[in-house]
């Protein structure tokens, strides 16, 4: 793995690590809205059309491929 | 298998439903339904009478209690259209040979060679089964499907989530395992192998090595983590490592072979269509890794979400990607969303614009642009409407992929052409869900 990814995880890795402070359950009513979610149909479009016109896939989920596009 | 009705809505399914990709429990103020149909319609089109796409996705999940649920998707494709075949313009008018060794084209002084013989219907089928198992664990396992007239993937996958932390933190892992089988239109060419023309003789002596189908392995694992930062703000950073095995190559890209100093075609020789081209030929294996972090944010009324995806693999290319989304909610029943998205990458190692008469052959070469160094940018917007039962949307985006249009491989007569030329294309969807 190259260096810049190294740290890009530790850094982000710390991130994580220094904004935890514990949401209760009854705090969730902004985290629960609709919005805050992706739409899978949005993502699933999103990510086949870039799969097939560019050199990278994945991230979000599985880099797979699936498709003679590329 | 009894199968409870869902009861309404109750904090802890909520709680849950937010923290993994998992679809889980949504959040409803009455009785939970029982089924969710996703349905989009999409028409993508590039510019240059290059590749138009129609397409269906429809997608239903069936929740059979709080705990089980189950999803199908199926996606139909239709493309048409043309797509560069990797040689470059010339003064002269080129001719190349169609898959298949008829259906030869030509291509005018000055132009950017498309092949036009690009057509394809893709279907696509995939499920998943998703599970809790217990209060702080779920699991999904489904299928993958796809079948073109040239290609057919099948593939497995499962993910595995557990919350931690009083459902702060969910940390998952998922592995995924794809083969296809390929199987290109007239049979396989020989990589860094010369086009032949349309009366090719030798055809038939290799048509035994031509025709058997190729095939390709996928083997994907992501693991990550989802962070509850804040009442407002919630963090997903994930990994994946993709490795892919076998025919990597495509089977329809070229390229142009050119005088070092003047930048002309070369002569092909007998048999050849009248310059020289060469088959594409890539290595048969890519390991890609990724890394990929997206940060939401709830305001009072509107969300934003931002995510960026640093890649790389053992071709060369790196790329690095981001992607922002603003979410208006305008009134209760309406909101339009902007979405901006920027990529850049560098180029594989084996990419080369031409090929010089007198170099010694590389081991790999490509011609394909979307290996080349370029750079893409999205603009865009969704606008939604909810109705009783669901919701419309439509979703406008434009598209704009530009590379080095001259790079330093242009020598003598290439100088003056765009050698990769930019890609504009509009995406546009009608979506519409509803629950029953």
């Amino acid at each position: 793995m190259n260096r810049r990814l190294q740290i890009a995880i530790l850094a982000l890795a710390v991130a994580v690590a220094a904004g935890c402070a514990e949401v209760k359950p009854w705090e969730r009513d902004l985290h629960a809205r609709a919005d805050m979610k992706a739409d899978q149909h949005d993502a699933a479009i999103d990510d086949h059309i870039y799969f097939s016109k560019e050199a990278s896939s994945g991230g979000r989920g599985f880099a797979g491929g699936g498709c003679g596009c590329n | 298998m009894q199968l409870k009705k869902p009861i309404g809505s109750s904090l802890a399914a909520a709680t849950c439903g937010l923290l993994g990709v998992l679809p889980a429990a949504p959040v409803a103020a009455q009785e939970a339904p029982d089924w969710e149909i996703d349905s989009s319609l999409l028409y993508y089109g590039e510019d240059n009478n290059r590749v138009t796409d129609g397409s269906l996705m429809i997608s239903a999940r069936r929740r059979l209690d709080e705990d089980r649920s189950y999803n199908l998707t199926l996606t139909v494709d239709s493309l048409t259209g043309a797509t560069p075949s990797g040689a470059v313009p010339a003064n002269v008018v080129q001719t190349f040979t169609g898959p298949s060794g008829g259906g030869s084209y030509v291509v005018q002084p000055g132009e950017t060679p498309y092949d036009t013989n690009f057509l394809d219907t893709r279907i696509a089928l995939s499920g998943s089964w998703n599970q809790a198992l217990g209060d702080a664990m779920r699991y999904g396992i489904g299928f993958s499907s796809s079948d073109e007239y040239d290609y057919l993937h099948l593939g497995l996958n499962g993910r595995l989530e557990r919350d931690f932390n009083n459902r702060n933190t969910t940390v998952f892992v998922g592995a995924a395992f794809g083969q296809d089988k390929v199987k290109p239109v007239g049979g396989t060419p020989v990589g860094l192998a010369p086009m032949f023309g349309e009366d090719d003789e030798n055809e038939e002596d290799d048509d035994e090595d031509r025709n058997v189908d190729l095939t390709k392995d996928v083997v994907d694992v992501l693991f990550g983590v989802t962070q509850v930062l804040s009442r407002r703000s919630l963090l997903e950073l994930s990994f994946s490592y993709g490795q892919s095995d076998g025919y990597l190559t495509d089977p329809y890209k070229i390229l142009s072979v050119v005088d070092p100093l003047t930048g002309a075609p070369v002569p092909g020789l007998e048999d050849e269509v009248p310059y020289l081209y060469l088959y594409e030929k890539r290595p048969d294996s890519r390991a890609k890794q990724s890394l990929f972090a997206e940060w939401r944010h709830a305001f009072d009324r509107d969300s934003m979400a931002i995510n960026f995806r640093l890649m790389d693999d053992d071709w060369g290319v790196q790329s690095q990607t981001v992607d922002a989304r603003y979410r208006w909610n305008i009134n209760d029943d309406s909101y339009l969303e902007p979405h901006l998205r920027y990529y850049t990458q560098s180029a594989a190692d084996f990419y080369r614009t031409v090929l010089f008469q007198g170099d010694p052959q590389p081991d790999f070469a490509s011609a394909d642009h979307r290996l080349a160094d370029m750079g893409a940018y999205t603009a865009g917007f969704k606008y939604g409407r909810r109705t009783q039962r669901g919701e419309f949307s439509i979703r406008l985006e434009y598209y704009r992929q530009e590379g080095d249009p001259s790079p330093g491989s242009a020598v003598g007569d290439l100088a003056s052409f765009e050698l990769v030329p930019p890609l504009t294309a509009i995406i546009a969807q009608f979506g519409y869900k509803f629950r029953f």
